[in-house]
């Protein structure tokens, strides 16, 4: 026989298809859904909420980022050497941070500092948007602060989109903005504003910026949806962005008139708390009237009675 | 200068050319990483422009030019570049053919890879054919119908063809295929090809993006680049000799060109290698007249010939050289073309009686009458479109509208502050509007309606207001009123019903583009109302 044996063309794509056939088919096999990291956990006992509020004009914000945390026993309680890192920060909209529509940059930046000061290995900030991305991360000022300090800006893509067990009471299995899971410690740096259906937009529903495919349908359940998905995220420590608030045409806003300066942040690692403190200091209601509130402290996610927290108030 | 010299200046000249053609394609989107000051520049909604003059071609572009001026009556910003052109052909021939023109340069390409021909057969195919008044036909027909008031030109012109092309059917197919093997390495569960597959994700985002591109009917804009490139085999850079109105354009004005081909008939031994390389079927053969306007001036011939019996050179006698042959036929067919193309065009009433509902302009757009003069169809504003809203129209136009951009809502949405299509337009079809102009005007392009028996609170099936939640203007046009409505087991449960405001709706689509209802959903949008058009209104006003 000739030992140089020609392989046709025909006989070329059959075995190509044979081989590509093949790996996907493993691919396939070796493809369970993920585990989460946590179950529905019991509550912890002993949290802590601060509340600081910048009191002077032209008050420095990231100065203000760095009491409240110092408050809670300063950012080395939250974050190790050698942390991933990921924030969580509200960009879902192209506005400009003045509008209060988005988390603002500021605040941003200073927690950033923190985590690298605190010897975080990467930070990363993470959100999957609303409006198309790039122009939300310029407009909102994320984009130049992760240039600033060096955090890792995850563009939000479906190939970062991973469906994982919710396990939760409306959502079983969704899609995940993996970069959010995939890390040591996760801080959810959301803004307070309000919102059509489900009252108001604060920590806990923010996490709906962390999910992907038809997120549009989680409205039909909102406040259980917005728990379920609190409950699976679990950051370790939630800071709310109350230096603006929107109090009109939310979550997008579009005009300075529907923008009231609070001066204000809230830190806690009790996600419900951090809600429930938002929603009475700065908005005037009643946590128990706030669906995903109530029901956070009905499946055990934290509490909206802040006397049973350690409270602080920093002043600047 | 040595053949050999001036052919490798060609060369290089058509490598940069095709180069600068592709990169300023590609930069033609919205980067991934635009960097804005917030805290300084922050007064005023912020425009994001595009770094680079993505328009640079299309201003070269006479023939772009002279249909803009004769159909539209607009001079298009840039247009010197083309009066400069039109200044260097006269002087010397076809250049832009030869050395320029990237398009050219691609079927050049193809047909001196892979030729179809060889030896006689392709001298033969090398001879001039009457076919090649079909571009003269072109021209006469385009430019008569720009000036009797539907501009056709993009369809045919080279540079809008070859933008089309790529960016609307090349580049998005290669970043489709690509992206789908990015998302089945990241969802598989070896830990280093989703690695790999996130870095090399982010290697590509300056071309491809992160997002899967998609335009309707690409697959046809891409099979037509496809069938002209295929042509190629049948006779070298077929399109450039056959088809190209540009081309024609440029050979009319070739007449005067001082640089000629000089033939020394002593020197010519007949061996034919000088019509065998020929790009453009121009006879350099001595012994035949060359055809100054089929010319390229890729300058093979000077190269090839063994004897030295060919070469260009500049010749300042004031005689001109061989008119084009256009032939009478190709000529009266054009002028009976060019002036029937319009009212055809305008037979089916989409210019003067009906518009289409689902014909939604990008925001900006002129009138649709003067829109249709200046549209080139090139696609710049398709490619830039950052939420892939904007389309091109089928039968939403009318035949005269043919692939000229409409926004297609299930697919994207017009950003509330963003005015990037507007600034990217070669000709002005498109309006440049500031992002504060746009939203204090208000620039509408179109306004919503609820259909209620697919909504899913009117219907009694779920709570909602999606469509609410993600309405930009403020106060919103999107109003929600409680109400208590029947579910299907006929008990009562309250809702908030979504209500339009039409004073205040813009048309944007994003109500549509996120609203749970797929396909086709619960909230439209419809041409109505647009403020381009006086007549397409819905409320009197005040």
């Amino acid at each position: 026989m000739d030992s140089r044996q020609f392989i046709t063309r025909r006989g070329f794509l059959k075995r190509l298809s044979q081989l590509s056939g093949g790996l996907a088919l493993t691919g396939f096999a070796t493809w369970p859904i993920q585990i989460p990291r946590l179950a529905w956990a019991g509550q912890k006992s002993g949290g802590f909420i601060v509340e600081g509020v910048g009191q002077k004009e032209n008050y420095s914000v990231k100065l203000l980022v760095r009491n409240v945390f110092d408050a809670a026993g300063g950012i080395q309680k939250f974050i190790s050497k050698g942390d991933v890192v990921a924030i969580k920060p509200n960009v879902s909209w192209a506005r400009r941070p003045q509008l209060a529509a988005t988390t603002n940059p500021e605040v941003l930046e200073g927690v950033i500092e923190l985590c690298q000061e605190a010897g975080a290995k990467k930070v990363r900030i993470a959100d999957n948007t609303i409006h198309y991305a790039s122009r939300c991360f310029a407009l909102t000022g994320v984009g130049i602060v992760a240039k600033k300090t060096g955090a890792e800006l995850i563009y939000p893509r479906s190939s970062l989109l991973r469906d994982m067990k919710i396990r939760g009471h409306r959502l079983d299995v969704w899609p995940v903005f993996v970069p959010l899971v995939e890390a040591d410690k996760v801080i959810n740096l959301p803004i307070a504003k309000v919102h059509g259906l489900s009252g108001l937009t604060l920590g806990m529903k923010s996490w709906i910026g962390g999910v992907g495919g038809r997120r549009n349908a989680l409205h039909q359940d909102i406040h259980q949806s917005i728990v379920d998905l609190a409950q699976f995220f679990r950051p370790n420590v939630t800071m709310i962005d109350a230096t603006r608030i929107m109090i009109r045409n939310g979550p997008s806003g579009g005009s300075p008139s529907d923008v009231v300066a609070k001066n204000t942040l809230i830190l806690s690692d009790d996600p419900v708390a951090a809600d429930a403190m938002a929603a009475t200091v700065l908005f005037g209601y009643n946590p128990k009237d706030i669906g995903f509130i109530s029901l956070g402290q009905k499946w055990g996610l934290g509490t909206y009675d802040l006397d049973k927290l350690n409270q602080k108030r920093v002043l600047l | 200068m040595s053949s050999r010299l001036l052919l490798w200046i060609r060369r290089i000249s058509q490598t940069f050319f095709l180069l600068l053609f592709v990169f300023l394609l590609v930069e033609t989107h919205l980067p991934q990483d635009v960097y804005l000051d917030y805290s300084v520049a922050f007064s005023t909604e912020q425009d994001i422009r595009l770094a680079h003059p993505i328009t640079f071609f299309f201003q070269l572009d006479p023939l772009i030019w002279l249909t803009s001026l004769l159909s539209g009556y607009h001079l298009i910003k840039g247009f010197w570049w083309a009066i400069g052109l039109l200044l260097i052909t006269l002087l010397f021939g076809r250049v832009f053919c030869g050395f320029i023109c990237p398009f050219g340069t691609i079927n050049h390409l193809i047909s001196w890879f892979r030729p179809a021909l060889k030896g006689e057969r392709m001298i033969r195919a090398n001879r001039k054919a009457p076919s090649q008044r079909i571009k003269y036909f072109l021209l006469i027909t385009l430019l008569l119908g720009a000036i009797m008031g539907i501009n056709l030109t993009g369809l045919m012109d080279p540079i809008s063809l070859l933008f089309r092309s790529l960016g609307l059917a090349v580049l998005p197919g290669i970043g489709t295929g690509i992206k789908s093997l990015f998302d089945a390495m990241a969802n598989s569960d070896i830990k280093l090809l989703n690695l790999f597959s996130y870095s090399a994700e982010i290697f590509v985002s300056p071309v491809f993006g992160y997002g899967y591109q998609a335009y309707r009917m690409a697959w046809f804009i891409g099979l037509f680049f496809l069938v002209i490139l295929f042509l190629n085999r049948i006779r070298p850079r077929f399109w450039c000799r056959t088809l190209c109105p540009l081309g024609a354009l440029l050979g009319i004005f070739s007449r005067f060109s001082l640089l000629r081909l000089v033939k020394d008939t002593k020197k010519c031994t007949d061996c034919k290698l000088c019509t065998k390389k020929c790009q453009g079927a121009a006879s350099p053969m001595p012994g035949q007249e060359w055809e100054n306007a089929e010319c390229l001036v890729c300058l093979n011939c000077f190269d090839s010939c063994p004897e030295d019996a060919l070469s260009f050179k500049f010749r300042w006698s004031p005689g001109v050289n061989k008119a084009p042959d256009m032939g009478r036929r190709a000529v009266l067919g054009g002028l009976v073309a060019g002036i029937s193309l319009p009212f055809l065009g305008r037979l089916d009433g989409r210019v003067n009686k009906v518009s289409d509902a689902r014909l939604i302009r990008p925001p900006g757009s002129l009138p649709e009458g003067d829109f249709l003069r200046l549209c080139q169809r090139c696609g710049l504003c398709m490619k830039a479109c950052p939420t892939n809203a904007i389309n091109p129209a089928i039968t939403e136009a009318g035949m005269a509208g043919f692939w000229t951009p409409h926004l297609v809502m299930i697919q994207g949405y017009c950003e509330y502050t963003c005015t990037l299509c507007g600034s990217v337009c070669p000709t002005g079809a498109i309006m440049k509007v500031s992002a504060k102009e746009k939203i204090e005007r208000p620039i509408r392009i179109g306004s919503a309606y609820v259909d209620r028996g697919r909504c899913l609170p009117w219907s009694g099936n779920a709570p909602c207001i999606v469509c609410e939640e993600h309405c930009p203007t403020s106060p919103k046009a999107i109003y929600l009123r409680d109400d208590i409505v029947q579910g299907p087991d006929g008990k009562g449960f309250s809702v908030k019903l979504p209500y339009v405001d039409l004073k205040r709706c813009v048309g944007c689509g994003i109500c549509e583009y996120k609203c749970p209802v797929r396909g086709k959903p619960a909230i439209r949008i419809i041409a109505a109302g647009e403020s381009r058009s006086l007549r397409n209104q819905i409320l009197l006003g005040s």
